[in-house]
């Protein structure tokens, strides 16, 4: 695959928070590929950096260092001014659709809002564009002159994606989309984002704490764990044959709909640490089952398992670690 | 006094409640049963609406105005084996059941731990509250209690307060306060909903293991089946204030009876099913439309609107039918899934 392919090249995304006892490293040192067109799941716990990571792409949160190359031009270079262009090419869709909407305005106002920004059009133009979004994401363009509170919570989520779609961007950044809804309504929503990627050949960042439905959505995966990458690569590989310890525990844990189901349950001990003063060497080291000593002193280097499979873990080659992810 | 085969500790009989403001009146519980065996775990699932949660906060009488319970029975067998009937409890009467018979945990415990008493302190009440016990004797029980849900330096922990504590061990600090005073019957109201995957299966587990080793009953209040099949013997599908499906957990998730069931289980995305062996992705088939408000519920079955089994039969609501061995569906149609 060229790099022509690749939409969104990030590079060592690090953002650290000071605060009053200390600084909070949110994001460590975090790099990824978005290829064009398809859909990339950054799965991890709270507390993972996911949500921070996702923001800082689009440069919501002003990342404390790394690059963001964008298009073949890297946001973080980039003024305000220079950015604003940008903002119309990278939207982003929110997880609560209670808190994301502003209750005060009528639905034509909220996504109206992101084209007047744009300077997209205008009088009728702009409310025939308001109705075309509105059906697109499978709303009744009559009711554009409705208030937010007048919509269950997965039409609302409808109306977050039409806003976001408003400015025809090319790259969203869907941060847990369908978390809140009910599950009748996720499967809904999953097919709406569905659709609109293939019809509008969008890329998508989508942040999940889901693993079945990130499994099933994503084209490839990349799995936190406090603020750092663990494991990435194409999702069939990582859910067939997870190399990381972090990567089984995490799949091993969700629990599937079938009580028959036979499975080797990793039971992770503790919490995660705080990223306040993360653990040295590998930061997973002390939930890990297969810690060693040597752990604690090398922060572990991304190291290939497969075509484009990618494991920060010194034991990943150990025949223990890679049977237990065989036997999930 | 009313009768309760020996096995069963918690039997609801078409419990109605009602939130009533002017002339609205909201059915949220319309007419649910299920029985509760002793040691073993029922899972209420259903989506928000369902009643779910009413109906065990009407179980501990938690309920705040305008809701009542307005009809049905909530017979319990207590510790010396008496059967009561919660619904008509005096709240006198109510106060002793609460905490020492059954003990109720909540999704999120920080709100439901009290932020300026120590976990300590917020046990040893619990304790003293329920059975005279010097101030030591309740501070090793609550210390035993903590080692019990796996809380590492448990006596270091007794002095700590909620916020000091992460999501996972406040639940465990929570179910070890529910536990403190070995109740029979453990209301768990979406225990794990707020907590990560990996913390989830920790708690999980953990009750599995006190079911075990106490022998209490868990009445489990979730909307996620994938926990439902982890953790439940007998299932209970709520839908619209109604049970809309009954039936042990192999049974309901081998051959559901009722579409909304059926439904669900098909919407949770499934790799393996939803995705073509070349990684091509297949549509999911969602339930058509959202959950109706509980204020203007459609004569007639209340998931006819959202079923793509609809027939002219479903304007009148069925009963609960017969659709295998202890297999209860409210579906006309049972008999075609």
């Amino acid at each position: 695959m060229s790099s022509n392919d690749i939409l969104l090249q990030v590079e060592g995304l690090t953002k650290h928070f000071p605060t009053n006892n200390g600084v909070v490293k949110a994001v460590d040192g975090v790099s990824f590929d978005v290829k064009r067109g398809t859909i990339v799941g950054l799965v991890g716990e709270s507390g993972s950096g996911k949500t921070t990571a996702g923001r800082c792409t689009l440069r919501l949160i002003e990342p404390s260092a790394g690059r963001l190359m964008f298009d073949g031009v890297d946001l973080r270079t980039l003024s305000e001014r220079e950015m604003r262009v940008y903002r119309r090419r990278l939207q982003i869709v929110f997880q609560d659709p209670y808190s994301s909407l502003n209750p005060r305005l009528r639905v034509e106002d909220i996504i109206g809002e992101a084209i007047d920004t744009h300077g997209l059009a205008k009088g009728t133009a702009r409310r025939d564009r308001i109705a075309e979004l509105l059906s697109r994401v499978g709303l009744n363009p009559d009711h554009a002159r409705r208030f937010p509170h007048e919509f269950s919570g997965g039409q609302r989520q409808r109306i977050g994606i039409a806003r976001a779609l408003a400015v025809e961007p090319e790259f969203i950044v869907a941060d847990e989309p369908v978390s809140a809804l009910d599950v009748s309504v996720q499967a809904q929503v999953l097919n709406l984002i569905q659709d609109l990627q293939q019809s509008f050949g969008l890329t998508m960042l989508f942040i999940a704490h889901d693993l079945s439905v990130v499994e099933y959505l994503c084209d490839e995966v990349v799995v936190m764990y406090l603020g750092r990458v663990m494991e990435k690569g194409p999702s069939r590989s990582i859910y067939a044959k997870p190399r990381h310890p972090y990567t089984q525990a995490l799949l091993s844990a969700a629990p599937i709909p079938d009580p028959k189901a036979s499975r080797q349950r990793v039971v992770l001990k503790g919490d995660i640490p705080s990223p306040m003063n993360p653990p040295s060497g590998c930061v997973f080291r002390t939930r890990c089952p297969f810690a060693i000593a040597e752990c604690a002193q090398v922060v572990p280097a991304f190291d290939t398992v497969g075509p484009e499979h990618q494991v920060a873990c010194i034991r990943h080659g150990d025949p223990e670690v890679i049977s237990q992810g065989q036997q999930l | 006094m009313s009768e309760l085969p020996a096995d069963i500790v918690l039997r609801v009989d078409d419990l109605r409640t009602h939130f009533e403001a002017g002339d609205r009146v909201a059915k949220s519980v319309d007419g649910v049963s299920f029985d509760v065996r002793r040691g073993e775990t029922v899972a209420v699932v259903g989506e928000s609406g369902s009643g779910k949660s009413v109906t065990s906060l009407s179980i501990m009488r938690l309920l705040s105005a305008p809701g009542r319970i307005v009809g049905g029975d909530i017979l319990y067998r207590a510790s010396d084996d008496r059967v009561l009937d919660l619904a008509k409890l005096p709240e006198k009467a109510m106060r002793g059941i609460r905490g020492r018979e059954i003990a109720m945990i909540f999704q999120e415990p920080m709100t439901s731990l009290n932020p300026l008493y120590t976990i300590g302190d917020q046990i040893m009440e619990m304790v003293q509250l329920h059975e005279p016990v010097s101030r030591a004797e309740a501070r090793r029980r609550a210390k035993r209690m903590l080692e019990l849900v796996e809380i590492p330096a448990a006596d270091r922990r007794l002095d700590e307060y909620p916020h000091q504590m992460s999501g996972g061990m406040r639940q465990r600090a929570m179910i070890a306060l529910a536990l403190a005073c070995n109740p029979k019957l453990l209301i768990a109201d979406e225990p794990t909903t707020a907590l990560d995957v990996t913390i989830q299966a920790q708690i999980l587990d953990l009750l599995r293991r006190l079911q075990a080793e106490i022998g209490m009953s868990i009445l489990f209040i979730t909307h996620n089946l994938g926990v439902v099949a982890e953790i439940a013997h007998d299932v209970v599908v709520m839908y619209a204030g109604r049970v809309v499906e009954k039936a042990s957990v192999d049974a309901l998730f081998d051959n559901q009876k009722h579409p909304y069931t059926r439904g669900l289980l098909a919407c949770i995305p499934n790799a393996t099913r939803d995705r073509a062996p070349t990684g091509e992705r297949m549509r999911l088939n969602p339930i058509p439309g959202s959950v109706p408000s509980i204020l203007a519920l459609p004569a007639g079955c209340s998931f006819a609107p959202r079923c793509s089994l609809v027939t002219s039969e479903c304007e009148s609501n069925p009963s609960l039918l017969v659709a295998g061995p202890d297999h209860l569906s409210r579906c006309w149609r049972h008999e075609t899934l």
